[in-house]
């Protein structure tokens, strides 16, 4: 199916790239959407392979929310951790060391959104909240020195704390164990790290939740209401 | 040595959720400047914070949430315009903070209790204005504590202050009551009280809330028993040492009507009814009108100024009267009659404790 867009849709995208075309291209503004599971929009309860389509999962919603003058870049994968190797899952799931071409490949990046820190509270970790918020410090400190935002100066950066996990995990119980308590910390100890290396900050958790089907993975009602939040909190940031 | 990027995080503020007003000390100068960006103005964004400020969109992202989840500012709808993304206004939250405000005149003492955006939620009117030391202190300090329990009990928490405005003191001398209130009123009350003259209280009052909230350079003048001014440079109340009043006030009138054998009550007691004066007062207008005129010419000679703000506590067909006879005589000046009610002073006395805890200098 090479097109999904109906003719309104063409008419509309037609129109809006002759509009940018008069005002100069670089007012289309880019974001990245850097995250786990729960970026990539992994069906609670399904298989490894279960994704919602793009316009279900929250950085099409977001997009959909912006409308033509944004890009909106997707780069969720599942079991992204913050800055950790995975033993188990190998360290593609390093979210550190994918970051730093990730940022190359589509820079200038105007605005990058960060919502990771689920999978490093993996027993496996061992790891408390607020060890997980200084992995998501880690990556803010790599933003900021690759500088990959326009003009190349740092681009604006948005910590979104996961919604909190259920305390029924299902088969992932032994996985996560302990992990439920601690998720419920992360959004104060990353509020606390974005207050201090002076970032955007948006909790999740204060308008989407996990469908307890699983326990930690966000349903497309979640999906929808997080896309729509952060395009709120996007505007809200007051662009030139 | 550990690399000190990554020393734990000591964020800006206070990362806690508790109800209630940070401590005067936490609240750090760009809290202020942007508290005192939004008292000068109805609504602002983000951006614009950013603009007027300097600080970076994330820093200004920071404080607003900080000032936010304190419950003193809060978000609007978001506005969408033609083209461009929309903005999103943040106001002052009226719940936000509350002030006490009391204004010792000649006849009588106004005691208010404002809102964070300079509405009055309870106004009460003393007679007997005397602070001789256990005079009729206890009344006073009920009459406070009525003010206060007007307030639900979660917002007690966040009266920022009590403020007093006082008129000039002829002698020069300290006043021995005044200082012994205030002991009582932070002794017994446990809140800070704030004392101003009450001419200058009432132009910050107008400032803050009124009329001149978005000017920033303009003549402010209080037409009580006598008729007051101040100029107002960029924001600032100029005091100056020698703060000239004169006679065209109300106690200029009362003695004209006095000759004339009429009831002098309606004068004082803020019934807002001068009918019984119909055809005498004119004249007496005019009289003020002058007095504007000569006080403007001598500022603009070496400033620019083309608005006057007129507060008063006289009806306001008589302040109209006033403002129109000042424009119709002088073209290109604008005159404004003050907003704050009920008692403009009262009001501007309320202001100071907001000024000093939320405010840049």
């Amino acid at each position: 199916m090479p097109f999904m867009s109906s003719d309104a849709d063409w008419v509309r995208q037609l129109t809006s790239c002759f509009y940018y075309g008069i005002t100069g291209w670089d007012m289309m503004r880019t974001i990245l959407c850097f995250g786990d599971s729960n970026t990539y929009g992994q069906i609670p309860g399904q298989g490894p392979l279960d994704r919602y389509q793009l316009c279900q999962r929250w950085p099409g919603v977001l997009a959909r929310e912006l409308g033509n003058a944004w890009h909106v870049i997707e780069e969720g994968l599942s079991g992204r951790t913050t800055v950790r190797d995975d033993p188990i899952e190998g360290t593609p799931k390093n979210g550190r060391s994918y970051l730093w071409p990730c940022l190359m490949s589509h820079a200038p990046i105007d605005l990058i959104i960060i919502m990771l820190g689920t999978n490093d509270l993996k027993i496996r970790f061992n790891q408390p909240a607020s060890e997980v918020a200084m992995g998501i410090g880690c990556l803010v400190h790599d933003i900021n020195d690759l500088a990959p935002g326009p003009n190349a100066a740092a681009p604006e950066i948005m910590v979104v704390s996961p919604p909190p996990m259920h305390d029924d995990l299902k088969e992932w119980e032994q996985i996560f164990r302990d992990a439920p308590r601690k998720s419920r910390e992360l959004a104060l100890q990353f509020e606390i790290l974005a207050d201090s290396l002076e970032v955007h900050f948006f909790d999740a958790g204060s308008v989407a939740s996990c469908d307890p089907i699983d326990g930690f993975h966000m349903n497309s009602e979640a999906h929808e209401a997080l896309g729509s939040a952060l395009a709120r909190e996007v505007e809200a940031i007051g662009w030139k | 040595m550990p690399d000190m990027r990554f020393a734990p995080p000591n964020p800006l503020r206070i990362a806690d959720r508790a109800a209630g007003l940070n401590a005067v000390s936490v609240r750090s100068y760009n809290e202020r400047l942007v508290l005192s960006l939004l008292l000068q103005k109805e609504a602002t964004t983000r951006l614009e914070i950013g603009e007027r400020t300097g600080l970076s969109a994330q820093t200004v992202s920071v404080l607003v949430r900080s000032l936010e989840q304190e419950g003193l500012v809060a978000k609007g709808p978001a506005q969408r315009g033609r083209i461009g993304p929309p903005t999103v206004p943040i106001v002052l939250n009226p719940e936000g903070a509350f002030s006490v405000g009391i204004s010792i005149g000649k006849r009588h003492i106004d005691l208010v209790l404002i809102d964070f955006v300079g509405e009055a939620r309870f106004h009460s009117r003393l007679p007997h204005p005397r602070t001789d030391p256990g005079n009729n202190h206890s009344r006073f300090l009920e009459t406070i504590r009525a003010a206060i329990t007007m307030l639900p009990e979660t917002a007690r928490t966040r009266l920022a202050g009590v403020g007093l405005a006082l008129p000039r003191n002829e002698t020069g001398e300290r006043d021995e009551g005044i200082h012994a209130l205030q002991e009582e009123i932070e002794a017994q009350l446990g809140i800070s009280l704030f004392i101003q003259n009450d001419i200058t209280a009432a132009a910050s009052g107008e400032s803050m809330f009124g009329a001149a909230k978005s000017l920033t350079d303009y003549m402010f003048f209080y037409l009580g028993a006598k008729l007051h001014g101040r100029l107002v440079l960029n924001h600032q109340i100029y005091n100056g040492n020698s703060a000239l009043s004169f006679d065209v006030g109300i106690d200029a009138l009362e003695a004209e009507l006095s000759e004339r054998e009429k009831p002098l009550e309606p004068l004082w007691d803020s019934s807002d009814d001068w009918s019984a004066y119909r055809g005498l007062i004119d004249g007496w207008e005019d009289g003020v009108v002058d007095q504007l005129k000569q006080s403007l010419a001598a500022v603009t000679q070496f400033v620019e100024c083309e608005t006057i703000i007129l507060s008063s506590c006289v009806p306001l067909g008589i302040r109209q009267d006033i403002c129109r006879k000042l424009q119709h005589s002088l073209p290109g000046v604008s005159a404004i009659i003050g907003k704050p009610t009920p008692s403009p002073k009262a009001v501007g006395a309320a202001s100071l404790p907001f000024s000093s805890r939320f405010t840049v200098e």
